[in-house]
């Protein structure tokens, strides 16, 4: 076996891991995990007040990162393929326009980007990022709800563990945590916004258990 | 109907607003602002209960949550019942319904009055202990008569209609209790800038100051309540919780809260509104400012209707405006004692007389009576009442300076309501909790938070501080100390004016005595709920339960649904009497979770029905459903178990299913299993020392299966893994066990083998996987690609990135029925566009779509294993047969290595998997079945193995199965025979496990 460690960006992204266009074309549409929900047809004829609004931010690319962050050469590798720094101080999150980064682990970031993006992105990092990191695509294993309202917190309050006032966790900050039965990487958007990075399959747990939680508030789906 | 009791004015009631409320059957009114206890006793109704042991006549006690008799049964339907309600607790609404839980067929005319008398009798002391535990078979039938008997209550049998949920909840000051110490506490906290949450069990904040009349800066208590919480509800930071009991203080500042949102409103929670609300508050400090309970002292028929606790009088007068009875006669050790007398005297009704236990009583409240005239007497006590659904007359006698003897002639005076105060018990509950021993203090007469680890404070009457005054001082103290604990800059509050009686000292008395010993006089209650008397506790000590904790259990003292709030103080009096001891050496119990009982909803929340626990669903779920599909729980998933189709049996469909797969090709969505990412240089060796084969030598674009050990050697999970690139692989887990091995990999690399630089990433959701299998299923594949799938360019154990119906795809060449297969991975968000092709594309090669069902038969036929059925922790791959994949030439060992190598996993003898055929080619034994070699041996017969799988294989035209044997794979050929439980045995024969193409020659088609 070489080692990887010694070895250039280029050999690595040649060689070493197989990346590959997950993507079809134009003609073949995706389905998130949330497509039988319909929320299309949900923002039409559903009710148009309520305290907790929620939308979906589908199909785009999820990509996850782990490398090594006192690695100088791979931090400045991050910063030339997304043109922005990874965060490194813990739960907290950075955005550069269609791209945002958050913290999950020490030696891990979960890196949003336009679904389309994805491979391009993925290939930019195989030829830049040196050493021994990993990159993996999880589009299609996860999707962002975003929920906003006035009663968001009080919903939220019910599903997760965590300190949610503005102090204990200001805008910008994630976590991954438990959401009911669940999990859910949670981050601050605003100070009445949250969004929540959930997995596939338990999708349609999330969205039961958000439609019963706010029944008391009332619930809008947006598109 | 008329309020009897019912002043013309006062009180916190809504005279204008009117409810009707149900009670055993019969409608009566009360007002807006009534507890159910309150509307009660305005009606004149003495008795809500009957004694568990004697059938005796209860009435309410007291006026909040140590209420022990009038425990009632709640509910206008049956969904709607709820066991346990206290009377004194719950807010009154229109249309209340509610019924006693004991006495049958009422609490007034009850049939077993007599069998009540009886019953005390067979029901000493211990009766749980002597009587029904022996003989142990009859318990249940003595139970269910207990039970009975008893009339606790019961749940409902239809389905709560209501929602109940659970709120996490962070501050830096959780203000236990919103009487005086507690609002204090908490304005001074949240001036500070604190983040305080304070809840109180009342509907209203202010705890006794709604109860009496004493005016705080000369007005109304209640106004400068209402001030407080005007500012408190400015405050951003603050959170109020009204009707909301602090039922449990855990480790670490974690506490649990019962709000009832909406139990005040009507039997059923408004449309979308939640009835209970569990509150988990995670706080930094605690102040408990839960105040404390009066003591009622033990005298002779002391249950007797009209028995009350004096606080409770004046809370019914002074709150409610209801006057329970005509002629009262107060008994008391202290002072405080005074207050009902005189606030029933400004209600206008009759007090007969203030009987007080000490020689002198000097305070202020007792001159208050002095100057109203009414008849004091010292040195005495009431030793016994008379009456049976209320009481008629009492008798009250002189007592010694110490109050244990009555000395002289008893004075008979007709009364009918009895107000008691022993003293105070602090309510240390929520601090015994956390484990804090409370410490018996003499001054206070009554047990003291002790020391405790939590960071916890106290303020007011749980300190033993009564007097208004200090306790608003000590809430203050509390709130700036709290401050001053989490780093903020102390506030201030000025603290409103309030007058300081002069107090007599308190007299240290509990058991009033009779002039006849306890064991003959009538019955003197020290816990009504259990029905413990004086008399049982002195049997109890007398037969050498000297332990408090023994003495709690040998006479159920405590055990009830109060937990002995009023009773156990007293109890511990009577024991520390009976054996000669002081209270703080007789020591106490402590106190439990939950403060009062909580409905099991709001402990569930929104975890129940289809929120129970999560499912969990592949990216072509809703297909399956269309098609009619029967799930199978695997783990969380709901995977397709099998697709009937109109008419079809089980077995029907599974003939189906498996013939179109060895026939045409089958149709199977694996997207459950798990699939993890591994990178990194070191990948390829991480891989080799936690699978038992060998690594090493796995080319880019090959697959390989592997076996995975734990330790000790026992195989937990399998799968096949492919090599994406030269430092990149994708490994398959069993559905259920790919959290475990995504752990057990992370837990591996991170602990002991940090050094080797390799990532892992879960991607089972990633990835949405459609195998297709049987002999057509490379035509099939063939349609919908471009790529060479032949058998020449694509080799079995092979994979390959191609486009699949327009899809970009990694597909593997890899079989787990032994037929041709392809798994075709696409990313999850494409997995229903290309299974949709496939079907479309698949139908003139008669694709089959087969679920779990077919698959493990197909399998089967096959001898393949499934970890977790055909694996139980106690096998190693060589009881399986499956040596082959194990490879003990690595250079670095393997996890299982050293546990394989253990002298019982070596060691001869040893149950190994084998196949079974049975001699009647239909007959298909029941898995779990136990073999034996000889059906003939005598009884016990030694157990050779059993069977791990077994199904009809409707290729083969007969049964198979696989099953463990006792060396097994030396016993080709034998015979072995399974007994059944009808008393039939099937007899089979040992034969190797691989039934179909036993050379493996499909899946390389």
């Amino acid at each position: 076996m070489s080692d990887q460690t010694q070895m250039t960006a280029a050999q690595s992204a040649a060689t070493k891991a197989a990346v590959m266009n997950q993507v079809p074309g134009a003609d073949i549409a995706g389905q998130s995990p949330l497509h039988h929900a319909d929320f299309a047809t949900l923002a039409e004829q559903g009710q148009k007040i309520g305290g907790i609004h929620l939308c979906e931010h589908k199909l785009l690319g999820h990509l996850t990162l782990r490398c090594n962050p006192n690695n100088p050469e791979q931090l400045a590798a991050v910063e030339r393929v997304l043109g922005v720094a990874l965060p490194l101080t813990p739960l907290t999150s950075v955005v550069k326009g269609e791209y945002s980064i958050r913290w999950m682990s020490p030696d891990e970031w979960l890196i949003l980007v336009p679904g389309l993006a994805t491979f391009d992105i993925e290939s930019a990092f195989r030829d830049e990022m040196p050493g021994h990191y990993s990159l993996v695509n999880s589009s299609g294993g996860s999707t962002v709800l975003e929920i906003s309202g006035d009663d968001v917190l009080s919903l939220l309050q019910k599903s997760v563990p965590v300190d949610l006032h503005i102090t204990a966790f200001p805008v910008g900050k994630v976590v991954s945590t438990l959401f009911a039965k669940t999990t859910v990487t949670l981050r601050r958007l605003d100070e009445k916004r949250f969004e929540l990075v959930i997995r596939r399959s338990f999708s349609d747990y999330v969205w039961l258990w958000i439609q019963d939680a706010s029944l008391e508030y009332g619930l809008v789906i947006e598109v | 109907m008329t309020q009897a009791n019912r002043l013309n004015s006062g009180g916190r009631i809504d005279r204008s607003t009117s409810f009707t409320f149900t009670y055993n059957g019969k409608k009566y009114q009360g007002y807006k602002g009534d507890t159910l206890a309150s509307a009660m006793l305005a009606n004149g109704i003495d008795v809500v209960a009957r004694s568990f042991k004697y059938s005796r006549p209860r009435g309410i006690i007291a006026a909040g949550a140590e209420e022990p008799n009038a425990v009632l049964q709640l509910g206008a339907s049956e969904a709607t019942q709820v066991p346990n309600v206290r009377a004194t607790q719950q807010e009154l609404f229109d249309g209340l319904v509610s019924s006693s839980t004991n006495g049958w067929p009422s609490v007034d005319t009850d049939v077993m009055g007599v069998l009540g008398k009886i019953g005390g009798n067979m029901m000493p002391p211990g009766f749980y202990y002597k009587t029904f535990m022996f003989p142990e078979s009859l318990w249940e039938t003595y139970e269910s008569m207990i039970r009975k008997a008893a009339g606790m209550g019961r749940a409902p049998r239809e389905r709560d209609p209501d929602t109940y949920d659970t709120m996490n909840q962070h501050c830096d000051v959780m203000v236990v209790g919103a009487g005086p110490a507690g609002l204090v506490a908490a304005l001074t906290a949240a001036r500070g800038g604190a983040r305080v949450i304070i809840a109180d069990e009342q509907n209203e904040f202010g705890g006794s100051l709604l109860n009496s009349n004493e005016p705080l800066n000369g007005k109304p208590a209640v106004e400068w309540v209402q001030e407080v919480v005007a500012e408190l509800s400015q405050h951003e930071n603050v959170t109020l919780l009204p009707r909301s009991t602090v039922n449990g203080y855990h480790d670490h500042n974690f506490l649990t809260i019962n709000e009832r949102c909406t139990d005040h409103l009507g039997d059923i929670a408004p449309v979308k509104k939640v009835r209970q609300r569990m509150h988990r508050v995670r706080t930094k400090w605690v102040v408990l400012a839960t105040g404390a309970h009066e003591r009622p002292l033990v005298y002779a028929n002391n249950d007797v209707p009209g028995c009350m606790i004096s606080t409770a009088v004046s809370t019914y007068i002074n709150r409610y405006g209801v006057v329970p009875g005509n002629d009262l006669v107060v008994m008391t050790t202290n002072d405080y004692g005074y207050q009902a007398a005189l606030d029933w005297a400004a209600a206008g009704r009759n007090v007969v007389a203030i009987v007080d236990t000490r020689e002198t009583s000097t305070g202020e409240r007792a001159q208050q009576a002095r100057e109203l005239g009414l008849n004091i007497m010292l040195s005495a006590g009431v030793i016994e009442v008379q009456g049976s659904k209320r009481v008629t007359s009492v008798s009250v006698a002189p007592l010694n300076a110490d109050g244990s003897q009555v000395v002289g002639s008893i004075t008979k005076l007709s009364a009918d309501t009895v107000a008691t105060s022993g003293g105070w018990s602090p309510v240390i509950h929520l601090s015994c909790h956390t484990g804090c021993r409370p410490v018996w203090n003499e001054s206070v007469v009554g047990f003291l938070p002790g020391p405790t680890v939590q960071k916890q404070l106290t303020a007011g009457g749980i300190n033993g501080q009564y007097e208004t005054a200090t306790v608003l001082k000590e809430g203050l103290a509390a709130g700036q100390q709290a401050l001053a604990n989490i780093g903020l800059v102390a506030a201030d509050v000025v603290l409103p004016e309030v007058k300081t009686l002069s107090l007599t000292p308190p007299m240290s008395l509990f058991h009033i005595p009779h002039i006849k010993p306890t064991s003959q006089a009538p019955k003197q209650f020290v816990d009504y709920q259990t029905d413990v008397t004086a008399a049982g506790i002195e049997i109890a000590c007398r037969e050498g339960f000297e332990a408090i904790e023994h003495v709690k259990r040998y006479t159920a003292m405590g055990f009830g649904t109060d937990q002995g709030k009023l009773g156990n103080i007293n109890g511990m009096a009577v024991a520390a009497k009976a054996l000669n001891k002081s209270i703080p050496e007789t020591g106490t119990t402590i106190f439990r979770p939950n403060y009062t009982p909580v409905a099991f909803g709001a402990i569930i929340g929104r975890h129940c029905g289809a929120l129970f626990e999560p499912k969990r669903f592949t990216a072509m779920h809703s297909w399956h459903v269309e098609q009619g599909a029967l799930f199978e729980d695997v783990g969380q998933w709901k995977r397709p178990w099998y697709f009937p189709k109109a008419g079809e049996s089980m077995q029907q469909t599974l003939n189906r299913e498996c013939l179109a797969v060895r026939n045409a090709v089958g149709i199977l969505d694996a997207s459950t299993l798990g699939k993890i990412d591994i990178q990194g240089k070191d990948a390829r060796e991480f891989l080799g020392r936690v699978y038992s084969n060998a690594w090493a030598k796995l080319a880019v674009g090959k697959c390989r299966y592997g076996l995975m050990c734990g330790e000790d050697g026992m195989v937990f999970d399998d799968g096949v893994t492919a090599c994406l690139g030269e430092n990149h692989f994708v490994m398959t887990t069993t559905t259920g066990g790919a959290a475990h091995v995504y752990e057990w990999l992370e837990l591996y690399h991170q602990t002991e083998w940090p050094e080797l630089e390799v990532y892992f990433n879960t991607v089972t959701d990633h990835w949405s996987t459609a195998t297709i299998t049987g002999p057509n299923s490379r035509k099939l594949l063939a349609e919908l690609t471009d790529a060479d799938v032949s058998n020449d360019n694509f080799h079995f154990m092979d994979w390959k990135q191609i486009t699949v119906g327009g899809v970009p795809a990694r597909v593997f060449r890899i079989s787990f029925t032994g037929e041709l297969s392809f798994e075709i991975n696409v990313q999850a968000n494409y997995g229903m566009a290309v299974w949709e092709q496939l079907i479309d594309a698949g139908e003139k090669y008669g694709l089959t779509p087969y679920g779990t069902e077919t698959m493990h038969i197909l399998r089967a036929e096959k001898g393949f294993i499934i970890a977790g059925q055909d694996t139980d922790g106690s096998v190693t791959p060589y009881d399986l047969g499956m040596g082959w994949c194990v490879s003990n030439q690595k250079p670095f060992s393997y996890i299982g290595k050293r546990g394989m190598s253990r002298e019982d996993c070596v060691r001869d003898n040893r149950k190994q998997l084998v196949g079974l055929k049975t001699k009647d080619p239909k007959q298909v034994i029941p898995e779990g079945s136990a073999a034996i070699l000889d059906p003939n041996a005598a009884m016990p017969i030694p157990i050779e193995g059993h069977v791990s799988s077994s199904y009809w294989s409707e290729c083969l035209g007969h049964s198979v199965a696989m099953g463990f044997i006792k060396d097994g794979l030396n016993k080709m050929g034998d015979t072995v025979y399974y007994p059944l439980a009808d008393g039939s045995m099937i007899e089979a024969e040992i034969c190797s496990p691989i039934f179909y193409d036993p050379k493996g020659e499909r899946q390389n088609v």
